[in-house]
């Protein structure tokens, strides 16, 4: 099999609030570890930031020329002195925030997971394989910096930029709400405040649509899995973002623990009824119906899930959208729904 | 006028359950400046620990050691070094000094400048290598001497101390005769000429008894004779102390030689069985 | 009366002349190093602009006009790293040299008596307090910075050591032996409670990994002042005590016999070699063969007399490392314990194989 690429915010997107990936992400790092070493760098040092802090908010005095003082994600109360015109983003949902504002040609810095839109893969690359690279964002001159949350982006690095005299706002939704609220809190900062609240409501729209459609349709245990390995397993963790998100689409989340965990005799005793493999989305081998049932059914003691039997091994293409917590994850929220309830989207 | 060394009634015995076998059982040993003396007596007599409890390696379970009038408890390390020179039985040099910088080394204790040697010690190095017999090996490597040559750097380092009083753990080990001789003579220069005082463990009875003026001989943790090599060296103690017949001969010119007796391929039982 | 039979001066040492050239080597070398170190980087900047800016920040009449971002990378980003690269370098260096004399072992790191475990468990359980035990962490009055996780390394560290003398110590003094086999038993109790603590780390993890293998990434000012006066002061300590360490190489019998106090002056040096190595970890994290190559390298070329070797061992050190970090930042922002690893070990390797060829063996 082989190895994953974590695109999106990947595993971030697993866990619930406040927690990060822990004892078994050791399993994850060793497998992506080669490709860390050969290419790119760890994060250096670091430290624990406060994990769950309050959403983005703005103070209700902002005015479009003057500073704007708002509280991000990590808690941390940043002075903005005035729409940017230069932002450097470090993770790919933020880039997606910013374009979706129509904001993108103010981006001079983006990481080298970015793929959406397809403009910013001729941005320069400030972060390489999740290391950031300080000089390069310096040297990119910006005067905004948008930064991941939960050790995402290191917190040495944060706090390195910040020593450097750069504004850095942290990001880090957990839910639905939250989001809004992180693209209104952005909307504010660079100025567009009319298009996030645009974005938003269109979003809720969308939404709301989804819950619609698929009410009273019965709700199929269903697991989510996103990442497969003999010793290791990731699905959705207990709380996290993509529960919430099975849980609007109709379907009950199998979960694993807080750090997205789970073992297969977890999984045996959930029973689920409905198997969606995110991995689908970076592995051929599971890309076709036929290739996954196989696959699943030739792991030991998965043959006897209900899910298996009844052949409802899906292989799921959208898990970029599914697990990066931007303004595309209404799309996986829409693709979640069509594969849980087939029946209910005319197909 | 204090003596150099003034040993009474040592007493030691290495801890239980270790391998070394020599216990002192009351030693007394007293030694003037200017005076040599050889330390002789079988293996495992306690040459070396009798020498390692006047350097103070060791702690005596009983008795007392002075040095030059002073207890040795009194005396620093860095102040005995200034006075006394230990040459021990064995010592591994370290392998890239050159001969001439290892016998820098032994004027650590007379070092005055904080980086460099000043005159007096270069002065003090010479003098050591050349009384060593060591002269032409003061640029060799330490790796790269045989045993005899390394037997005579370390002489002169124990030379460079410029000492007081000179302790020497079997000196002539590894030499052949005219080297043995050598570093003897040498010895013998620095107590007639600057009143140093010398205590040898020596292990060739005839060299001891050509070269000291007195002989203390060890046997079963005590001194069991001490005195004139010509009165202490006696065929019925070698016997009793050594195991060994011995016969004396006398050489042309008067002097008086202990030959051993070995008859017919087989050594000869011990004459007389002292009292113990 | 002055023997005269020499017929040329006796040499008995290195002569001031050869000890300015080393010294003065030395020291060239690490300049160079540090000016490259500067123009290398993944924005590129070239090595006279770098010295320029650097030049004008500290008060030189330098012309030249840089952009601001130009100027902070250099002064603010790239400067101290390599600062500390040179400080770091030269603590592993000349502890390296001590800890091999003191040990009498070719084979002695600057990590033989548990510096590196006791860094380790201090760094790692400060780096894995605030995903352990969040209301602890959080009731510290906010996040943990790196300041603690530096303090927790450095006291971890010298605590370890304290340790490790006290139980290697047995009747009159500590057995060198001893104090090897009990370091490496600490060390073994220490790793394996850090290996629980990597499992436990959560999102800490990555962190963690990176302190581990050694990096500079993040140096800044402050802690460059910090850590560079105590790895200075040891390291000028141990500098004076170079015919000490000599003197221990005849061994400890001798030593004292030419009036070293031996077990003071191993207490003594330990400290000394412990604080530079634990300054030098609390701020890059447990880099690897700098202290353990540097040494040797330099004794095959000027010789085991610690006069020479202990300073030419810490410039040497610096040199390596700061040319090693820029290595490490080329490649990618690798951690500079990954170069250091990959290009010590084999060259260890090949130190060893020349050595045991060239060594001549003693006759009987």
């Amino acid at each position: 099999m082989s190895t994953p690429r974590v695109k999106g915010n990947g595993i971030g997107m697993a866990i619930p609030h406040g927690r990060g990936p822990s004892a078994t992400s050791l399993g994850l790092l060793l497998l992506v570890l080669p490709l860390l070493v050969l290419a790119g760098c760890l994060p250096a040092g670091g430290r624990g930031s406060a994990a769950s802090g309050p959403t983005g908010r703005t103070d209700p005095s902002p005015s479009p020329e003057g500073p704007l003082v708002v509280t991000d994600d990590a808690g941390r109360s940043v002075t903005v002195a005035g729409p940017p015109s230069r932002i450097v983003s470090l993770a790919p949902s933020n880039t997606e925030i910013v374009c979706a504002l129509g904001a993108c040609d103010r981006l001079v810095g983006v990481t080298d997971a970015d793929d959406y839109p397809p403009e910013v893969t001729e941005l320069d690359r400030v972060v390489v394989q999740t290391s950031v690279d300080i000089e390069a964002v310096v040297a990119a001159e910006p005067d905004l910096v948008l930064a991941a949350g939960n050790e995402l982006t290191p917190s040495e690095a944060i706090e390195q930029l910040e020593r450097l005299g750069l504004t850095v706002v942290v990001l880090y939704p957990q839910t639905l709400d939250e989001l809004h609220a992180n693209i209104e809190l952005v909307g504010a900062v660079i100025g567009e405040g009319g298009a996030a609240a645009g974005l938003v409501a269109d979003l809720e729209e969308r939404t709301a649509a989804v819950v619609d459609a698929v009410a009273g349709a019965g709700r199929p245990r269903t697991y989510y899995e996103v990442f497969y390995s003999d010793a290791a397993i990731y699905t959705a963790g207990e709380g996290s973002f993509i529960a919430e998100l099975i849980s609007l689409a109709g379907g009950e989340p199998v979960t694993g623990d807080a750090q997205g965990v789970i073992d297969t005799e977890r999984i045996i005793a959930a029973d689920p009824e409905l198997i969606l493999l995110g991995a689908a989305s970076y592995d051929p081998a599971l890309a076709d119906a036929e290739g996954a049932l196989a696959a699943v059914s030739a792991r030991p003691g998965w043959g006897q899930l209900s899910a298996v039997r009844a052949g409802r091994v899906v292989p799921y293409l959208e898990d970029v959208v599914t697990t990066r917590p931007g303004p595309r994850i209404v799309d996986g929220l829409e693709a979640l729904a069509r594969a849980i309830h087939p029946d209910r989207f005319g197909d | 006028m204090s003596a150099a060394i003034r040993a009474d009634g040592l007493r030691f015995a290495f801890p239980a359950g270790s391998p070394a076998r020599s216990v002192l059982r009351g030693v007394d040993l007293a030694l003037d400046r200017g005076e040599l003396v050889a330390l002789v007596g079988p293996n495992g007599s306690g040459k070396t620990t009798l020498l390692r409890l006047l350097t103070g390696l060791l702690r005596p379970d009983a008795g007392r050691i002075s040095i030059f009038g002073r207890p040795l408890e009194r005396w620093s390390r860095a102040e005995l070094a200034r006075r006394v020179a230990v040459l021990p039985q064995s010592l591994e040099l370290p392998p890239g000094f050159r001969v001439a910088e290892l016998v820098e080394m032994a004027r650590a204790p007379h070092a005055r400048r904080l980086f460099g040697a000043t005159p007096e010690d270069r002065d003090a190095v010479e003098r050591a290598l050349l009384e060593a017999d060591a002269t032409a090996l003061a640029d060799r490597r330490a790796g790269a001497l045989s045993g005899g040559e390394r037997q005579r750097v370390l002489v002169a380092m124990s030379l460079a101390q410029e000492p007081d009083l000179l302790l020497l753990d079997e000196p002539t080990i590894h030499l052949d005769l005219a080297h043995a001789v050598g570093v003897l003579r040498a010895v013998e220069a620095l107590r007639s000429r600057r009143g140093v005082a010398v205590l040898a463990v020596v292990h060739d009875l005839a060299l001891a008894s050509t070269f000291a003026a007195r002989v203390a001989v060890l046997h079963e943790g005590r001194i069991v004779a001490d005195g004139p090599p010509q009165r202490v060296l006696l065929p019925s103690l070698i016997g009793r102390v050594f195991g060994v017949s011995v016969e004396e001969a006398t050489t042309r010119d008067g002097r008086r030689v202990l030959v051993p007796l070995v008859a017919g391929g087989a050594l000869p039982r011990p004459v007389a069985v002292g009292d113990e | 009366m002055r023997a005269t039979v020499t017929a040329r001066p006796l040499v008995t040492g290195p002569t001031p002349g050869r000890a300015a050239v080393v010294l003065a080597g030395g020291g060239l070398m690490v300049l160079a190093a540090g000016a490259l170190a500067l123009a290398l980087g993944t924005v590129g900047i070239g090595p006279l602009d770098a010295l320029g800016i650097v030049g004008r920040r500290i008060g030189l009449p330098v012309d030249g006009a840089w952009a601001p971002s130009t100027e902070t990378i250099v002064w603010e980003i790239r400067l101290p790293r390599v600062l500390t690269g040179m400080v770091v370098g030269a603590g592993l260096g000349a502890s390296g040299a001590v800890f091999q004399a003191l040990f009498r072992n070719p084979m002695a790191d600057p990590y033989i008596i548990g510096t590196a475990s006791g860094a380790s468990l201090g760094a790692v359980g400060a780096l894995v307090l605030p995903t352990l035990a969040p209301a602890l962490a959080a009731a510290g009055g906010g996040p943990l910075g790196t300041g603690l996780v530096q303090a927790s390394a450095f006291a971890g560290a010298l605590a370890t050591v304290g340790l490790v003398y006290a139980l290697a110590r047995s009747g009159s003094g500590v057995p060198v032996v001893t104090l090897l086999l009990t370091g490496y038993a600490v060390s073994a109790v220490l790793a394996a409670i850090v290996a629980l603590l990597i499992f436990l780390s959560g999102r800490a993890l990555a962190a963690v990994v990176a302190w581990i293998m050694g990096s500079l990434a993040g140096a800044s000012w402050g802690e460059l002042g910090l850590a560079g006066a105590l790895v200075t002061a040891a390291v000028v300590l141990l500098l004076l005590r170079w015919r000490r360490l000599n003197l221990l190489l005849l061994g400890e019998s001798q030593a004292a016999h030419l009036g070293l106090g031996v077990e003071r002056e191993k207490l003594v040096l330990t400290m000394l070699a412990a604080l530079a190595t634990s300054a030098a970890v609390a701020v890059a994290g447990t880099i690897g063969f700098v202290g353990l190559v540097a040494p040797h390298l330099v004794r095959l070329a000027v010789g085991p007399d610690h006069r020479l070797l202990l300073p030419a061992s810490a410039l040497l050190g610096a040199a390596l490392l700061t040319l090693a970090d820029a290595g490490a930042r080329l490649a990618g922002g690798i951690p500079v314990g990954v170069v250091t690893a990959l290009i010590g070990a084999p060259f260890f390797l090949w130190l060893l194989r020349r050595s045991s060829a060239v060594r001549p063996r003693a006759e009987p």
